[in-house]
Parts: structure tokens; C-alpha cells; sequence
């Protein structure tokens, strides 16, 4: 019972990561309106930032948060420059092949300038274990936690408050209503997928500081599960791909309690097959239009 | 006060190998209620997305107040004070219907939050069946109301000249008399409109002046009434 209580903790604190980079995936698939495959890269390149950072400037945890997040930014507008910009009204699938190859040459590059092996992440944090009762709960996990709410907080008073959110929810409805409008479509949808990119970067941060590991090649899984938990919201729903991410995180944690820590990835995806197969669109339904 | 608005000279407009329209000349005056009509395909649509530049030109030039627009951004364009309504409303539908009309003033800066809650105020004075609905989603509302939502959305950003696609499109027609006389009062707003409509005789009763398009070309141009009783147009678009 107590490691089932445990993991359900852990399951709890990745599960938010994984929300975190769910949150970055659907705002970038909702605002640009094509599927991306560059989330894992993204992902790397954030924790690589933060890696650096660490090393250079000590472990100051914002600043990580900081350059992370502008790391990812960068990668983002070179992505949005790379894969959308020009195939708006060109078939998805061109757009879709480009992220593909964008997301191969990152990782090579990535492969060849930082190292093709796993590195250790500094100890940034003074990693304290609280005991409540039975459960126990570290330094880093409520970190984790404190940050991805904070950023999702953040993410949604800047959407549902400010006049830019207004802007970008409006580009990923209707992008010639949106010209209509006045809105600079091109210029609103490349910050969107920036903002979608920079959230991804800090989730990687976060993930190498609670994996204790980096490595040039960690984008792989990481991309499917971002994408898997944002599937299981219904790709452009934030609030219901973070929900997903939760559940994701952990479904996973909860497995391997019962079976071995190698069967991870099987409950992850078992399960979101299941769910696509009683509910094919997601937990989300589409608010309200009529037909 | 009786300076070009708006004037399209030599406008011409090919999708791929077809032609949609061959050397409009057009021009709106300050303050005018100007009507395009036309059977379907004859370059109604077109010629207003050209306007907004949302389809590519083959020639021509288009200038609005004075200025060049003819290879302007579209949001350029909205920023100088031309609001385009859509044919087929396309109103945000998961955007609430207050926050559909918030982006209706995105399209010029220069509003102060002041103005802005003024606008708001005045959308609900022209449609107080949207204020009932505020907080409900764009997409729940029945066409009618897309459609004024779609027109008070253009309104917000406090245009100059405002181009109406069908704003009577698929409505009842008491709704659509509403619409009508709505027109009227965006004129007495001191607004230019450009109006596109099917339902040409209403729309000539109420123009200063109207276009005939037909398979893009401009056939016939006149004052709305005196359009109204020409036989060629009765007999094309009145049913006499």
C-alpha cells in the first residue's frame, strides 16, 4: 500500500511534466493547425539549455526555466520558419514530412555538438525527502509541480485574459476570418507555436532535473508522449491535454507497480489506445457548434 | 465630401485557368451605400476578396483613401479602416460572443479601452438579442444571429468602409428587412458600405448607386433607382 500510495505521488509529478509538454504540443497543433513531430527535439533542446546554463551560471532554477524557454522560443521560429510558413494553404501532409525532417536534423546536430551519450544533470536542487504519514514526497517532485502549474496558470490567464490570447485562440479557429479581423496571421501563429515550443523546452528542462539525465537522443519517447497525452485531449484542447498528460503519467506509474519498471511505455500507450477506441475523439467535446 | 473612398481600376482575377474577373473599374465615394450584384459566379465574392487581397490579382490596381492596397497585407488593409464581413458569416465558434466581437477591434490599435466598451455598448443598442447571449459560445448561436454577430464583429473596429457579403444570406425575411434597415443605419453612422446581395431589388432601394456583374464584367452601373426599373435588370434579377 505504501508503495502503491508512492507511486501514485510520482505518477502525479511526472504525469505533470508530461501535461506541461502536452500543454506546449496542442497550443502549437491548435495555433498553426498542422500535427508536428519536432515536440521531442524541442524538448531536448530545452533541458541541453538549461544543462548549460546550470554549468555556466550555477543553479539558479529560474534562470534554467529562463533559458529553456528561450532556447525552445529560438528552435521554435526556425521550425515555424522552416515547416509552416510558406505551406499554409499547401496539403497538411508537406508540412507534416517537413517537422519529420526537421526533427531528424535536430537530432543529429544535437548528437554531434553536445555528445551522443547520456550526461549526468547537476544537482540543482537540494533534494529534501518529506515523510507525511506513509507517503513520502521530494524537494524536486514539488518543484515539478509548483512550476508546471505556475506556467499553466500563466499560459491560461494570457489566452482567456489578454487581447494576444484573443488574437491567437482566433488564428487557430479561422485563419482567413482571422485576416479579416486584422490580425496578423502569420506573425500571431508563429509566436503561438513559439509559446507551444517554450513550454516544451521547460518540461524537458524539468525532466532531466528529475531523471537526473540528458541525453541528445531523449526526444524520441518523450515527442510520442507529448503527442499521445495531447491525442488523449483531442489535439488542440489545452485543458483536456493536460488532463491527458496527467492521466498518462500516471497510468504508467500505477503499471509498473504491478509489473516490472520495463513495461512503462506498454501501460502508456495500452491505454491510450484503449481510450481511442471507446472514445475516438478524446476527452474533449467540441464546444457548441452547430452543424 | 465626396472624395474616392475606395476605386479599382483595371482589376483583373484568374483561378488557374479560369477567369473570374476581366477588367473591373469601380469606385466608392465617401459616404455611399454602394450595391454589387449579380447572378451566382459572377465575381461578387471575388471581388470583394481582392479588395482585401486574400486571393492573388492577375492586374489591376486598387487603392483605398488614396493609398495603394493592391499588394498590401490583408491585416494592413483591416488596420486602415476597411472591415470585410465574410459571405458565410465566419464568426469564431469557440470564441464566446463577447470575445468574438473583442477581436472585431484588434483590427485597429488606436482604440482606447474606453472606445472599445463604448462599441460594445453600441453593438448591443444595434443588436440586443446578441447582449441576451454574451457569455455563450459563438458557434451555439442560430444563423441570424451569426449573421449580426458577423456585422456587429465588423462594426467593432470602427471602420471607414465596411463590406457586406450577403448579410442576408439564408435569413427570414423579417430578419432580413431588420438587416436592411441596419444598413441604413451604418450609413447615418457616416460609414461607406459595399454591399453584396442576391436579393437584388431590395438592395437597389437602398443603394446610391449599384454594379452589375455579370461573368466578370461590369455590365451596367447607374443610380440604384434608376437601376431598379431598367428592363435588363428586371429581367435578369427582379423576375418581371
Amino acid at each position: 500500500m505504501e508503495y502503491f500510495l508512492n507511486q501514485l505521488i510520482n505518477g502525479l509529478c511526472q504525469g505533470s511534466i508530461y501535461a506541461l509538454m502536452a500543454i506546449g504540443y496542442s497550443v502549437v497543433v491548435g495555433v498553426v493547425g498542422m500535427v508536428t513531430f519536432t515536440h521531442g527535439e524541442v524538448i531536448m533542446i530545452g533541458a541541453f539549455a538549461s544543462f548549460y546554463v546550470f554549468n555556466a551560471l550555477g543553479n539558479n532554477l529560474l534562470l534554467g526555466v529562463v533559458a529553456s524557454f528561450a532556447a525552445s522560443w529560438i528552435i521554435g521560429m526556425i521550425i515555424y520558419k522552416v515547416c509552416y510558413e510558406h505551406f499554409f494553404s499547401a496539403p497538411r501532409h508537406i508540412s507534416l514530412i517537413c517537422t519529420i525532417g526537421i526533427s531528424i536534423l535536430i537530432k543529429n546536430l544535437a548528437q554531434i555538438v553536445f555528445g551522443p551519450n547520456q550526461m549526468p544533470m547537476l544537482n540543482v536542487v537540494k533534494n529534501n525527502v518529506y515523510k507525511l504519514g506513509p507517503v513520502q514526497i521530494s524537494t524536486v517532485q514539488i518543484l515539478v509541480i509548483v512550476i508546471v502549474v505556475v506556467l499553466a496558470g500563466i499560459l491560461s490567464l494570457v489566452f482567456n485574459k489578454t487581447k494576444w490570447g484573443i488574437a491567437l485562440r482566433a488564428v487557430s479557429q479561422d485563419k482567413t476570418a482571422a485576416y479579416m479581423m486584422g490580425i496578423n496571421v502569420k506573425r500571431t501563429a508563429m509566436i503561438g507555436n513559439c509559446i507551444g515550443c517554450g513550454l516544451g523546452g521547460v518540461a524537458g528542462m524539468l525532466l532531466s532535473i528529475y531523471y537526473q539525465t540528458l541525453s541528445a537522443t531523449m526526444g524520441g519517447s518523450y515527442g510520442m508522449k507529448a503527442f499521445s497525452s495531447s491525442v488523449l485531449g483531442g489535439l488542440t484542447d489545452i485543458r483536456f491535454s493536460a488532463i491527458g498528460g496527467l492521466c498518462i503519467g500516471l497510468i504508467e506509474n500505477l503499471g509498473i507497480t504491478i509489473s516490472s519498471a520495463s513495461f512503462r511505455d506498454v501501460f502508456a500507450f495500452g491505454f491510450l489506445i484503449l481510450v481511442l477506441i471507446i472514445r475516438p475523439q478524446g476527452f474533449a467535446s467540441k464546444k457548441g457548434a452547430r452543424p | 465630401m465626396a472624395e474616392d473612398m475606395l476605386r479599382i481600376e483595371n482589376l483583373s482575377v484568374n483561378y488557374g485557368y479560369i477567369t473570374a474577373l476581366t477588367d473591373i473599374n469601380m469606385e466608392v465615394k465617401n459616404g455611399e451605400i454602394i450595391t454589387l450584384i449579380g447572378g451566382n459566379g459572377a465575381g461578387k465574392t471575388t471581388t470583394m476578396m481582392s479588395i482585401s487581397n486574400l486571393v492573388e490579382k492577375t492586374s489591376g490596381k486598387i487603392s483605398f483613401k488614396g493609398q495603394d492596397i493592391t499588394h498590401m497585407a490583408p491585416d494592413k488593409i483591416v488596420k486602415m479602416g476597411l472591415a470585410h464581413v465574410p459571405e458565410g458569416r465566419k464568426i469564431f465558434p469557440s470564441l464566446t460572443v463577447y470575445e468574438n466581437l473583442q477581436v472585431g477591434t484588434l483590427g485597429n490599435p488606436k482604440l482606447t479601452k474606453g472606445e472599445i466598451n463604448d462599441l460594445i455598448t453600441r453593438s448591443y443598442d444595434l443588436f440586443p438579442r446578441l447582449k441576451e447571449r454574451t457569455t455563450q459560445g459563438g458557434g451555439s448561436l442560430s444563423g441570424g444571429e451569426q449573421q449580426m454577430l458577423a456585422i456587429a464583429r465588423g462594426l467593432m473596429m470602427d471602420p471607414d468602409l465596411i463590406m457586406l457579403d450577403e448579410p442576408s444570406l439564408g435569413l427570414a425575411p423579417i430578419i432580413v428587412e431588420e438587416i436592411f434597415e441596419l444598413i441604413m443605419k451604418i450609413r447615418d453612422m457616416g460609414k461607406t458600405v459595399l454591399l453584396i446581395e442576391q436579393n437584388a431589388s431590395m438592395a437597389l432601394s437602398i443603394a446610391d448607386r449599384g454594379y452589375v456583374l455579370e461573368t466578370g464584367n461590369i455590365t451596367l452601373t447607374g443610380k440604384g433607382k434608376d437601376l431598379l426599373v431598367d428592363p435588363e435588370v428586371k429581367r435578369a434579377y427582379l423576375g418581371a
